[in-house]
Formats: C-alpha cells, structure tokens, sequence
C-alpha cells in the first residue's frame, strides 16, 4: 500500500527546488552509454534462444527485461534520484500485480485441482496439441452468433427454446415447468386451431404480447435476423402433429 | 525577483501575486461547459450523481413491486417482462454504485472540499478536472443510451459474469451490453484522472504550515480512497477490454466454449471489487467524522491511529477479493486463504467505528441534522459490518452465497456510504455551497422518515436470505419453497417501506429547494467549525481566498482548547 | 492567453513538481492495466502449451527491429530532456521530434507485421494466443499513438520556448511506454 504522507512536510512554495536538487547529481549520467547497453542486451536476448536451452533462453529473454528495465527506469526516468515516497508508489504497483497473479494463478493456470477441474480448458489443450491437427476449435469462420450460412434451425432451437417448450416442442421443459401460463405445446393440436405460421414468426420476432399474449415469451429479433427466424418458424411448423 | 526566460519557460507562468489570478473564468450559461472552477465542476458531479441515482432509485421501485405483486402491472412502468426484470437490477447496481456513490462522495466531495480545506485556490491540474467530468458525463449518457436500444439494457448482472455477458446469443442483450460495458470503463477512466489530480492536489498544494497531520481526515479519506481506486481498477479494464471483444468480435478470453475461462474475469472483477467498496467507504467515515468532530466540540480521539489503520485497511482490502467467489468454483485452498483474510478485515473496520465512537464520548453533542446522519452511519453500518462475517466466513458462505442475506448485508453498508453518507455531507456543506441555512425541521423530518423505513425494508431481507430466497429471481411464484404466504409478507412490508422512504424524498427536495431560495442567510462560519473551507465566504469566490491563501498554525480538530474563551480555534489564525 | 495557473499548480510541499508527481501516478495505474493484460496472457500461456505453434509464428527479428527503434526513441527522448533542462527548447523540440520519428516507424513496422500475419490467416480469432497478441500489443500501440500525440503539442510549445518543464513529463511517460514493450518483446516473441 502507497505511503500517502510525505516524510517531509515540506512548506515549499517553489516548484524548482527538487527539480534542480536531483538534477544536480544526474548530470553525471552518460546517456550515450546506457544506450549502447541496452543495444548490447537487446542482442544478447536474441541470441540466447538460438542456443535452444530452455534456461538460457527464460535467462536471457526476461532477465535482461528486467535489467533493460532497470538502465530505463533509473537513468531514463531518473527514478534514482527521485524522492522516496514515488519508488514506494510504483514498488506497490508491482507487488500488487504479484498478488493478483499469485491468487488467480491457483484456478487459471491449473486446469485440475483439490475437487475440481476445468474440463473446456483440458479439452482445448487436448485439441490443440500435435497430434490433434485439424481439430483446432476456434477457426475464423465459426462465431458465437449463428449468422454464418450454416444456421442450424433445430438446433438453435434446442440450444434456446426447448428450456421452455421441450425438445419435442411438448411445452414441457425445464424451465417452462413453472410458469403461467404454461409455454406453448407445438404437438398439440388445439394449439395449430387457433395459430398460423404468420402468427408464429411474429410471436418469435416480437415477443408474444404483441400477439396479447403472454411476456414471459420474449421477442428474439436481437438475436436473429428475420431469414434466421423463418427457418425457426419451419422448424417450430414441424413440430405440429402429423408432420 | 528577476526570472530569466528560462525560469519562466522551465516553470510556466508565475503568479505569486494573487492579484494576478484574475481570470474569472467563463461567463453565463457557457460557464456549465467551459469552467475549469473545483466547486463549479464538483457541483456538476453531486447534480449528474443525484439525477442518476433518481434513476436507481426508480428502477429499486420497479423491480421491488414486482417482487412482491409478481406480475401486476407496476404503476409508472407496466408488466415486468424477465429481461427487463434482469436490465433492471442490473441497471440499479450499475448505477448506484458508479455514477451515484463514487461520483457524489468522491469527485463531487473531493473536488469541492480538498482545495478548500487545504487553502489552495483549485486543484492543480483545473482542465483535467473538467476534462475527467465530460468523459464521466459521457458515460452517463451511454449508459442511459443502452437502456433504449434494441434489445435493452444489458441483463448480466452488475457483475457481469461471463458467458452470459460475453455471448450476446445468452444475454440477449447485445448492443446494450456493449454499451454497458463502454460506459463502465469511460467512467474508469474518468476517476483515473480525477484520482490523479486529487492525490497530486493533497500531496503538493497544502497551505504553507500545513503538515500532514493537520490535514483533514475526510480529505486523507477521499485520497487514500483514489489510490485504492488507481491501483485496483487496472485488471479490470484489462478485463473490460477482454470482454468486450469477447461480445463484439469474438474472441474467447472468457468464453469456454471457445477454449477461454470465465473464473479469470470474476477473479479480474473481484481484485478491483473488493477495494472499490473501501474506496467508497472510506470518504463515507471521513465525512461522519468530521462532522462528529464538528458536532461533539472535541478532538478526533486518535488522528493518527485512524489514519494508520485506514491504511491498514486498504492494504488488507487487496487481499481478500475471492471471497465473493467461495462457491465459483475456486480452488477450496484458496477459500481457507481468503477466509482468513476477510474476517481478518473487520479488525481495523471495527477500530475506525471504535474511534469514532470514543470521539463522542465526553463530547459537547449537538443534534443537528448533519450529525443525526453522521450518528446513523455509524449504527447502520455497523449491522452491515457484522453481517459481512457471516458472509465472510467460507462454510457459510456456502450457504447464503446468492441469496438475499448477501443484498441486506450490503445494502446495510452501501446505504450508509451512499445515501447516509450524501445526506451527511450535504446537509453540512449545504450552508458552504449554496450560503443558506437548511431548514432544520424539515431536515430531521426527512432524516427519520428515511432512516425507519430503511430499517425496515432491509431486516425482512435478512430473515428472507437466512428462508432461502435467492437474487435475482423475477417471480419467486415460481418457487413453491420461497412462494409461502410468510415470505410474501415480508417481501410486501419490505416493498411498501420502500414507498415510504421514497416519499420522504420529497422533503428533503422541498428543504434544498426553499433553503436555497429563502434560507436564512449563511456566514462563513455557521457551524463553529474549525477547518479551513469555513473561513472564506459563502459560497467561495473564484480563487477560494482573493484576498490570499491562508497559512495554517494548527490542526484540524482544535475544539475545547482549555486556553482558549472559544471552543474553537480555526487552522487559519495565528497563535 | 495562455491558460493561468492557480496557485495550487505552483506548489511542491513534497518537493516533487507538481507535474512530475502526476505522471508518477499516472504510470502508477498503468503498470496495474498492463500488468492485468500481460498477467493473463502468462497465466494462460502456462496452461496452454498447446500454443506454442502459434506463438513460434511471430517474427522475433521484426520484434527485435521494433526494439530497438522505441529503445532508440527513449534515447532521443531523454536527450530533448536534456536539452529542455538547459532552457533550449528549439533542440528539445528536434529530439522530441525525432522521438515521434521513432514512433511512427514504430507503428509503421508493426502495420506492417500484422498486415502480413493476417493475411496468413492468424486474425485475432484464430486462437488463445492470437487473441492475446493482438490485444496486448494493440493496448500498447494505443498508448504509443497518444504518447505521440501529446508529444507533439510539447513540442510545439517547447520549440517556442514554453512550458519547457514537461519536455520531461511527456519522456517519462514514454520511457514507461518503452518499458511495456521491452516486457512484451520476451513475451510474445521470444517465449514460443
């Protein structure tokens, strides 16, 4: 945590004073030599993975992060000659992002762990290691919205509606077990008596209150585009009996 | 003094001539838009916040009806449909907490009081100021923009947990919770620069003779508060940056059907979550203590050991986060570690009550309205610091996580912080604001008629949480275990105290309004107060002091000096 | 007119100049977005070692180029500094000028690189590093672009002797921002 109080109290009216205070020792700095080190570990970084050791390569990659940032910070930035309290603020900084990794690590990094496991995660990995070429989950075309021209009507509807009205479009799923009025029943045919396809798709666009129905059945034209919920209103106009 | 043209050039203009400063800023209604004056744009903040929380409050109306009519049609909105339900309590914690608590305490608060009360005559960077309030006002306005778009305002919760709030196809709320999450991070944004400026103001721009120790404790609070703020909030905007690819283009940060994890974004939400409550809280128990000071005519009973273990408090703020996630499915290890940690937290809480409370005893106590609220923070936060130990402890946890014990507990804080906490402040600095006296009756009229119902809108919520009923469910009808007439009894009380109090509102929106108009003047000084915002005129003039910045001699609190004929002794005066 | 500072600008009770205490801070909340993006990545790098055929796709001596040149240009930045430091602004406005140079190539470079990435297919959606690459580099090339920006409006104003103090300001947010890539740089090119 920062040290809010200044170790000084200082009463200074003048803006320059520790401005000219720490410059005065940082004249000394050749910033022409810092410069060529960090050129001369910049190359030292690019040679080590070369050698195609794991630790050298960690070694040379972010231990010399670490000392570039070091010549930077200090000689660049001047954090050396800077009055305590700031290297207190940017030190907590970074401890900070320690602690964060420190405690997300334990489920992120881990896929498995005392009674638990991350089952998506272990797939991935599963899948994206030699030996599982071709399978690689995630390509361009594939999206989380079905608006590729592989929309899959009955299957949206099993991955969207059949929580209320079934699978079978019976009116009897899971969560539709609750409500009032009870979701719709596609295989009914006292439902097909008093309904047409037209009514449907308004009823899948807009929600039913546009038809004086009930709102717990929403309108989804967020979610698809009109071709998509024509292909849904197919689907649901299958269901009926006797098709 | 010769300055070189060097000088001048390293050290921009010079003003050491207060005379010099006579920019009076813009003129007219442009001055809305152009003032780069700390009280101008405070004010602009504590209205914004005001008008937003309006809306909190409305929607808290809304979504309680239908909690406890379920399914009538609530007067002033209509049928609640399951969505809008979702939008709704979203929309409320979104709200209440970003653009009303932060906003009013912090930003409206901070930019009025901390140059004041340190003797400067602005803060020290007044275009980042204005700067910070149009990115805020910007986000306002997204935020209100999401709730008419198609589709809605974004259901997800105020917590935003993905895959629900990464996949549009599940929310159903595509645009509006892109535009939720838009919102949030310009107003991430515009406290990180508002934060930059108030630390830098606190730090550099005291009086001369001000040390650290005579600082006020609010101001200390509202810094410490920021700090907390800049240095939690990063993750989360990484994390806001993740998300929203992950709505927008795709992306499987968080996803894990698309190989991402979303415990990494409640880990991410969390590491900020936690510290933003204290960064709340904390401006709240500055504000009840300065007025205690004020009201109880004493010393704050230890200075530095309230500072000390405010800082105690946020260093420990960072490390309890995951206990709002026992039962995400985290490493149980994990839940041992933060369990330890989060009643660990209480210690110092409970100190800062302790000495508020110890600065009471053997005071000169004087009722007024703003030390009836500071007094009520202090009994009702309490209760929410208690039940937060039921909550904090893992095995229970498991238990109550989700259900309504979790809301009263917070509500009991947050209502403090947010509501008794602006009520606090405002009826104290109202004379300094606006150069009227209150109306006092009026003020205690509003202060009953909203800390009773508060009480009892909230304990029926903690009996509910301990029977079962879950957050976030649109029609508890629909469970035969939480549908008992007993539960909707509670659920009704708790509903109609909830009209109640909003009708209190209503005068302390008369008081504002007649006060304003015909109170009874304010001097500089109503309350007999020590710090220094109550030696210039009100309200302030442009430059705070025109006739030149104070120097200070003492601290903060110097009431009842046994020397002294008065029972105060401003920081101002000489010795 | 130039904007009149208020007193409280003028002020160091901590000795610090007001400005210099302010990017401090703000380099303050950036070490912790930053640390949030690249925290993440290495987490969920660690756990994916099924990644390491996308991240061997990524051009470690175009990264190294890169390298050197926002090394080079926190050179040039430190030099205006010092050059602001003796009160010429015109030769602190050149090597400020050079350092937005650095930028752009910066920039240029890395059009150029993800141009090419792209087109071979590795979008941003293309898989877990992917996404992480992009994002990541894309936060720091947004901080570049600003960086640049303000820097030029400094050097308009130093060149004409003004406000020579945050010649500075705007290098030290720059080192900062030099810092994140020599961070960035082992990350997403050396580390396959």
């Amino acid at each position: 945590m920062a040290e809010h109080h200044d170790g000084h109290g200082q009463l200074d009216t003048k803006s320059d004073k520790g401005h000219d205070a720490h410059h005065g020792d940082a004249h000394h700095i050749n910033y022409k030599k810092i410069y060529f080190t960090l050129l001369a570990l910049l190359a030292v970084s690019i040679i080590g993975p070369e050698f195609g050791i794991v630790w050298v390569t960690l070694v040379t990659a972010f231990g010399i992060a670490l000392v570039k940032t070091q010549l930077v910070v200090n000689n660049f930035m001047h954090l050396k000659w800077e009055k305590r309290i700031m290297k207190w603020v940017l030190t907590t900084s970074l401890v900070l992002m320690g602690l964060m990794m420190a405690g997300v690590s334990v489920d992120i990094l881990n896929h498995e762990g005392n009674n638990w496991e991350n089952v998506a995660a272990q797939a991935a990995v599963e899948r994206g290691l030699p030996g599982h070429e071709g399978e690689l989950a995630v390509e361009e075309e594939t999206e989380a919205e079905p608006v590729a021209a592989a929309f899959n009507a009955p299957q949206m509807f099993g991955l969207v509606c059949a929580s209320c009205h079934g699978t079978a479009g019976d009116g009897t799923g899971p969560a539709g077990a609750a409500l009032t009025p009870p979701p719709a029943n596609f295989t009914d045919p006292a439902f097909w008596a008093t309904r047409d396809r037209a009514r449907i798709v308004t009823v899948i666009r807009e929600g039913a209150p546009a038809v004086g129905g009930s709102p717990l059945m929403v309108g989804w034209s967020a979610s698809f585009t009109p071709e998509q919920i024509e292909q849904l209103a197919d689907h649901v106009m299958s269901l009926r009996p006797g098709q | 003094m010769a300055h070189t043209a060097t000088e001048t050039a390293l050290h921009g203009d010079l003003h050491h001539d207060a005379h010099a400063h006579e920019h009076h800023g813009p003129q007219g209604i442009l001055k809305y838009i152009w003032s780069t004056d700390h009280k101008m744009i405070a004010m602009q903040y504590l209205f914004t916040g005001m008008f937003m929380g309006l809306i909190g409050a409305y929607y808290a109306y809304v979504f309680r009806m239908q909690t406890a009519f379920p399914g009538v049609s609530v007067p002033g909105f209509g049928q609640v449909s399951p969505g809008e339900y979702n939008a709704l309590v979203t929309s409320h914690g979104s709200i209440m907490i970003f653009w009303v608590a932060m906003p009013v305490l912090i930003a409206a608060f901070g930019n009025y009081l901390i140059p004041l009360m340190i003797g400067a005559d602005d803060m020290v960077f007044p275009r980042i100021n204005r700067l910070s309030y149009q990115i805020f006002l910007l986000s306002a306005i997204i935020l209100i923009v999401s709730f008419f778009v198609p589709g809605g305002a974004f259901g997800g919760a105020w917590t935003a947990y993905p895959p629900l709030s990464a996949v549009g196809e599940y929310n159903q709320t595509n645009l509006g919770s892109s535009l939720w999450l838009l919102a949030v991070a310009l107003e991430f944004v515009a406290f990180l620069l508002g934060g930059i400026n108030f630390i830098t103001t606190l730090m550099n721009s005291r009086a001369p003779g001000m040390k650290a120790y005579d600082i006020p404790l609010v101001c200390w609070m509202i810094v410490i508060a920021s700090i907390l703020f800049m240095l939690s909030v990063g993750p989360l905007i990484a994390g806001a940056v993740m998300l929203f690819m992950d709505q927008t283009i795709g992306t499987g940060f968080f996803d894990p059907a698309r190989g991402g994890d979303p415990i990494l974004w409640q880990h991410l939400f969390w590491f900020f979550g936690h510290p933003e409550v204290y960064v709340v809280l904390l401006p709240a128990v500055g504000i009840t203590i300065d007025i205690i000071a004020t009201f109880a005519r004493k010393k704050v009973f230890g200075y530095k050991l309230m500072l000390y273990t405010t800082v105690a408090t946020g260093v420990l703020s960072f490390f309890v986060w995951a206990h709002h996630q026992f039962v995400a499915g985290i490493d149980p290890r994990m839940a041992n570690v933060f369990t330890v940690t989060t009643l660990l937290i209480s210690v110092p809480i409970a100190e800062l009550l302790f000495v508020i409370i110890a600065t009471l005893y053997g005071g000169a106590i004087k009722l007024t309205t703003p030390m009836l609220w500071a007094l009520a923070f202090i009994a009702e936060f309490l209760i929410g610091g208690v039940t937060g130990i039921f909550l904090g402890a893992s095995g229970a946890d498991i238990y109550f996580h989700d259900t309504y014990f979790v809301l009263a507990h917070f509500h009991y804080t947050f209502f403090p912080i947010a509501i008794i906490g602006t009520f606090a402040a405002f009826t104290y600095w109202f004379p300094k604001m606006f150069g009227k006296m209150m109306n006092d009756t009026l003020g205690k009229i509003h202060f009953w008629g909203t800390i009773i119902p508060f009480n009892i809108i909230f304990i029926p919520l903690f009996v509910l949480g301990m029977g079962g009923e879950h957050r976030r469910i649109y029609n508890y009808e629909h469970f035969p275990e939480l549908a008992g007439d007993g539960m909707f009894l509670l659920r009704r009380i708790a509903t109609v105290a909830l009209l109640v109090m909003l009708a209190f509102q209503l005068v302390f929106f008369y008081n504002c309004f007649i006060s304003w108009r015909k109170g009874a003047k304010a001097g500089k000084n109503p309350w007999n107060s020590n710090t220094l915002e109550w030696t210039t005129e009100s309200p302030p003039p442009h430059g705070n002091w025109p006739e030149g910045l104070p120097n200070v001699y003492r601290g903060p609190y110097e009431y009842a000096h046994p020397d002294r004929k008065d029972d105060f002794w401003p920081q101002n005066e000489p010795a | 007119m130039a904007f009149p500072k208020p007193q409280a600008t003028l002020r160091s009770a901590t000795g610090i100049p007001t400005g210099r205490l302010a990017v401090w801070w703000l380099l303050a909340s950036e070490v912790v977005i930053f640390g949030g993006v690249l925290g993440s990545y290495l987490m969920f790098r660690l756990g994916h070692p099924e990644w390491a055929d996308a991240a061997a796709v990524t051009n470690t001596y175009i990264g190294a180029i890169n390298t050197f040149v926002l090394l080079t240009s926190s050179f040039t930045a430190v030099l205006a500094h010092q050059a602001a430091e003796k009160g010429d602004g015109k030769k602190a406005a050149g090597f400020l000028l050079l350092t937005i140079g650095g930028a752009l190539t910066f920039l240029m470079i890395k059009s150029y690189e993800w141009t090419t990435e792209i087109m071979h297919g590795y979008t941003i959606t293309s898989n877990g590093f992917w996404q992480f690459y992009y994002t990541a580099a894309g936060l720091h090339a947004l901080h570049v672009i600003a960086g640049a920006i303000i820097m030029g409006i400094v050097a308009m104003d130093a060149y004409r002797g003004r406000e020579l103090q945050r010649v500075e300001l705007i290098g030290i947010y720059w080192h900062f921002v030099d810092v994140v890539w020599i961070f960035l740089f082992p990350l997403l090119y050396i580390a396959k």
